[in-house]
């Protein structure tokens, strides 16, 4: 998969979306590609929040470790990003996350993702307004449970 | 050092500028004789004068001697000579000329080479002595000196001093000699006309050298400034830091800048007079002849002087003016080089020095302090005067462990740490007395005490160079008796090194003998030596950090021979436990049969390592060799299209990024001080190809094709034909450098060898790591980590460490490491007293405390001062010692009622 492929899978993450081609092919160039082999942990809960990833090929899971074993949270495909709370919020893994099948992820370094929203400014505000969804939908969702 | 240059010169080498000056006298009747021969072939061997008359034939060579009249007179005839014809003559003449060509060239050949020699030895003292003085000031002429100021007056500025010391007895002395035989000619023939000649040599002589004086003292100045400039531009680039910080470049600038146009001024100054000067001295040269013509003519037409003997005159001023002319600018140079060297002398006054180094002796340097510390009314001051420590007086005994504690936040705070740097003997106190294991302490030379005594301060002072020998400079102290030895087994190269050094006042020891003070560390074999460097590596806590030096060292197979066998053992190890664990695939090994997909397309087109300019970064662009083999592959137009295809890609990636920005020199491929030219090649080769292209752009396109890699920068630039060819070229370009035979530095990658000029972890891959497999950097380092422990090759990996470089200053370590590195250099040397002044500062406080434990046991029968921090644990002490802000100096022994009251 050459470096357009990528920037064009990147552009169907939500947070990168309005990004021109240039600004893709900058975050997909300075970030590196990775294969992880089915079953293989990319992260677990605890651990340093080093990096954030894009999946573009394949299905990983996000899971927890309880006493009864594992528990699955979600299952995420391409497009979808992963770790990209635990960067900004500079705090460790809140979950687990590993391959069900071969995987392919590009990973953005944390001082890339970083050095990236310092100087686009464009991009902070496109991250920004995606937490401030997910927040919405979030009190969405509790207010719908306390209900 | 002497006043006088003069002096200097004369104390230092009277015997050869004697030598040179006999020489020079005994070349001189060769020079006459050569002088006069042509006047004799052209009138007697081709006018025929001698043999006028009739004559055919005519004696030549014929030698004799008459004795002089008052010892009985009489002729010795030496050789009867030759009868020879005119052509005879004539060729036998040339022959003779030819013969003093010889000789005189002879003469000038020597004298040269032995004035040349005589100044560059002299120069040699000269620097030599003023940096022994240096190593002589004081703490207070330390704290007011600037090293690059002192660094050019070594370096620069006696230079002038040494071109002039060959000429500074034998010119004169030849000068004036040929000046007064002109003189006294004209004289002879007319003393009227000597003495106009007498009149303007004389104002020549008076006013000329007053007018330089004006001149001498800008120069003087001008000596003053340029110095002053180095020693700021030492300033300012030790203190780039803080230029940065501040952003203060421009002034800075500014700053400079009228420092360089205050040494124009100067030197414009300096040149209006020098030519001023140069105007007057060619008048009054050019007005003898006036003065010949006008007065000497009116002389020979009243009769007083017959037209004969003017022209004579005028011939012999002839031969006056240069030697005068000679003479005067020796003068000038003699002021000049003596005010240079007054200027030099005051950097190095007695007043600012510290007495004598006088040669230790081996009851001296086998002297231990081993013994209880007094102090008696301890007085110390810093430069301003402030008193740091008043009157006090305290003693503790030895073994032990003492702690220095300021109790206050007043005048005591500053009072430990004083005290800790006079027993360092790093400043010297204004009175007082301090009793060491029975010796006078503030008497003892440095022998005695720098081999006894170690201070641990906030300042890591470490000089460029390995690690190694940073830990061994405590320990640099070469027994008195080598020397002797050294100087009498010289051979060869040496016998001159010696014998130099013996002329020149230097040292006979080179930096090449066995300088460790075995009486301090033991008789130790290299391979011990270096263990017990890692074991006290280890106890400063920099154990992982050497091995990590070593991991990413380049292996001395010199030093460690065997060491390269077993790196291709470990190769083959961590191959086989690759293939165990299922990580094969976490490597792709080098082999000289397949491209290397995770390695550049320079590493496949090497497939070696060379640390050398012509092989790594640009050079490789410009390098013939692999120029050669590119072209014949045909690769050389596909890989500039790459570099440009590269080219393109980063200027749009890169583009709205500002030049030299963190993601920028990370990631491009492009320097960002080379955008523009980089644009422009681009330009140029999407306009026209490779054609249009200039030498240079070709050199900047073909550098990115070469560093790039497909898998990582996935800009799918390579396909299974390119990979081929670029093969094809790797074995030409080997092909080649095997043909050409001489030594290359390209090593090439072979699986049964070690490849020196590659890492020693790159060794151990031997191939290149799949960065595209999760966590492949974590897991490999796992894997390497335990083949090296299981090899039990850990200390050999370690011991490659020691030569890693520090750096100027130490600064390629981290403030952890130069710590540690100042730690373990002070525990090497085995000190009988320890002093930790601060010194553990740069650790965490855990690791500190840790490593603090370690100090006090290793020192546990010896003396251990330190001075204490807030944190400091004194119940672990033998004796605290408390300074208050009265003044007062208390010993108590923890648990215990105190000792004693000091005033």
């Amino acid at each position: 998969m050459s470096l357009n492929a990528e920037a064009q899978i990147l552009r169907q993450v939500p947070m990168f979306r309005n990004l021109d081609t240039s600004r893709l092919k900058l975050l997909a160039f300075t970030s590196e590609r990775m294969r992880l082999p089915a079953g293989q942990i990319l992260f677990r809960r605890g651990d340093t929040s080093d990096a954030a990833y894009v999946v573009l090929d394949g299905k990983a899971e996000v899971f927890f470790e309880a006493l009864s074993g594992t528990v699955k949270v979600t299952e995420l495909g391409p497009h979808d990003l992963i770790g990209e709370m635990g960067v900004l919020g500079e705090i460790p893994r809140s979950a687990s996350v590993r391959a069900v099948t071969d995987l392919l992820v590009l990973r953005i370094d944390k001082q890339v993702f970083i050095e990236l929203l310092e100087q686009f400014p464009r991009i902070a505000i496109d991250v920004m307004r995606e937490l401030a969804h997910r927040l919405e939908r979030t009190t969405e969702r509790l207010a719908s449970i306390s209900k | 050092m002497e006043r006088s240059l003069f002096h200097y010169i004369w104390r230092h080498s009277r015997r050869d500028q004697i030598a040179i000056f006999i020489v020079v006298i005994a070349s001189l009747p060769f020079y006459f004789m050569s002088l006069d021969l042509p006047k004799r072939i052209v009138n007697d061997a081709i006018m025929g004068n001698a043999f006028a008359g009739g004559v055919s034939e005519v004696v030549f060579l014929d030698l004799d001697f008459t004795w002089p009249d008052f010892m009985g007179g009489g002729t010795v005839m030496l050789f009867p000579g030759m009868t020879v014809g005119q052509m005879g003559l004539l060729f036998g003449l040339s022959g003779l000329f030819l013969f003093y060509v010889c000789i005189n060239g002879a003469f000038k050949y020597w004298i040269n080479i032995a004035k040349g020699a005589l100044g560059e030895r002299m120069l040699r003292r000269l620097r030599f002595d003023l940096f022994s003085i240096t190593l002589r000031f004081t703490p207070d002429t330390l704290r007011t000196t600037k090293a690059s100021e002192t660094a050019t007056i070594i370096k620069d500025e006696v230079e002038p001093i040494g071109g002039f010391i060959g000429d500074a007895f034998v010119q004169p002395l030849m000068l004036s000699s040929q000046a007064l035989t002109a003189m006294v000619f004209i004289m002879l023939q007319s003393v009227p006309l000597g003495l106009v000649v007498l009149l303007v040599v004389g104002v020549q002589f008076t006013v000329i050298p007053r007018l330089r004086r004006v001149q001498l003292r800008l120069g003087k100045e001008r000596q003053l400034a340029s110095r002053l400039l180095a020693g700021r531009i030492g300033e300012v680039v030790d203190g780039m830091d803080a230029v940065h910080t501040h952003g203060t470049e421009r002034w800075e600038k500014s700053e400079i800048g009228e420092r360089l146009y205050h040494l124009f001024d100067l030197r414009f100054r300096i040149y209006k007079w020098k030519f001023m000067v140069k105007f007057l001295n060619n008048f009054l040269s050019q007005l003898t002849p006036f003065f010949f013509y006008a007065i000497g003519g009116y002389f020979a037409l009243t009769g007083r002087l017959d037209i004969g003997q003017l022209v004579a005159v005028i011939a012999a001023y002839r031969d006056l003016p240069p030697p005068l002319k000679e003479l005067i600018d020796w003068d000038q140079q003699r002021l000049d080089v003596q005010i240079k060297y007054d200027q030099i002398i005051q950097q190095f006054m007695p007043e600012r020095l510290l007495p004598e180094h006088e040669p230790a002796t081996a009851a001296l340097t086998e002297l231990h302090l081993a013994g209880p510390v007094s102090i008696e009314n301890l007085r110390v001051q810093d430069q301003h005067g402030t008193v740091l420590v008043e009157d006090a007086t305290l003693s503790w005994p030895y073994p032990g462990c003492v702690a220095l504690v300021a109790r206050g936040d007043g005048a005591a705070l500053a009072a430990p740490h004083a005290v800790a740097e006079v027993l360092a003997r790093r400043i010297l106190p204004a009175g007082g007395r301090i009793t060491v294991a029975g010796h006078d302490f503030l008497s003892l030379p440095e022998d005695v005490t720098g081999r006894r005594i170690a201070y641990v301060g906030t300042q890591p002072r470490l000089f460029p160079g390995s690690l190694r020998h940073n830990l061994l400079y405590g320990v640099l102290h070469k027994p008195a008796q080598i020397e002797t030895a050294a100087s009498a087994f010289g051979d060869g190269g040496d016998k001159t090194r010696v014998s130099e050094a013996l002329r020149t006042g230097n040292p006979l020891d080179t930096p090449e003998d066995d300088w460790i003070d075995h009486s301090a560390i033991g008789m130790l074999s290299p391979s011990e030596l270096d263990a017990l460097l890692l074991r006290h590596l280890a106890l400063a806590g920099l154990e992982d950090d050497t091995f990590h030096f070593g991991i990413h060292g380049w292996v001395d197979t010199v030093r460690y021979p065997e060491l390269g066998k077993r790196i291709v053992e470990a190769r083959q190890h961590l191959r086989a436990r690759l293939s165990e664990c299922g990580m094969t695939g976490l490597i792709e090994a080098f082999d000289e049969k397949t491209y290397a997909n995770q390695a550049s397309i320079g590493e496949n087109l090497l497939f070696g390592a060379s640390r050398s300019p012509q092989f790594t970064g640009q050079g490789r662009a410009r390098n013939p060799l692999i120029l050669k083999a590119l072209d014949a592959e045909q690769l050389t137009g596909d890989l500039i299209g790459i570099g440009a295809g590269i080219t393109a890609a980063m200027m749009e990636i890169f583009s709205e990024l500002p030049p030299g920005h963190a993601l920028v020199t990370q990631f491009s491929f492009l320097a960002s001080e080379q955008t523009v030219d980089y644009d422009e090649a681009l330009r140029r080769y999407q306009a026209g190809g490779l054609r249009r292209l200039r030498a240079d752009d070709r050199v900047l396109l073909l550098t990115p094709a070469l560093d790039y890699i497909e898998p990582r920068h996935r800009l799918g630039f390579l396909d299974d034909g390119l990979r081929q060819r670029i093969l094809a070229a790797r074995w030409r370009l080997r092909a080649d450098i095997d043909r050409a035979g001489e030594p290359c530095d390209l090593e090439p990658y072979r699986a049964d060898a070690l490849c020196h000029n590659a890492m020693l972890r790159d060794n151990l891959l031997f191939g290149r790591l799949d960065a595209s497999i999760a966590n492949a950097r974590q897991s490999i380092s796992a894997v390497v980590t335990d083949v090296i422990e299981d090899l039990n090759l850990r200390p050999a990996v370690s011991a490659v460490g020691l030569d890693f470089d520090v750096g100027p200053g130490g600064r390629l370590l981290t403030a952890r490491q130069r710590a540690g590195v100042e730690l373990a250099r002070n525990t090497v040397k085995q000190p009988d007293i320890l002093i930790l002044d601060g010194g553990l500062g740069a650790y965490s406080a855990s690791e500190a405390s840790v490593i603090h434990e370690r100090v006090v046991a290793l020192l546990q029968n010896r003396s251990m001062i330190v001075v204490a921090g807030e944190n400091t644990d004194l119940e672990s002490f033998d004796a605290v010692v408390t300074f208050d802000d009265s003044g007062a100096v208390t010993t108590t022994v923890p648990g215990d009622l105190p000792l004693r009251a000091g005033a």
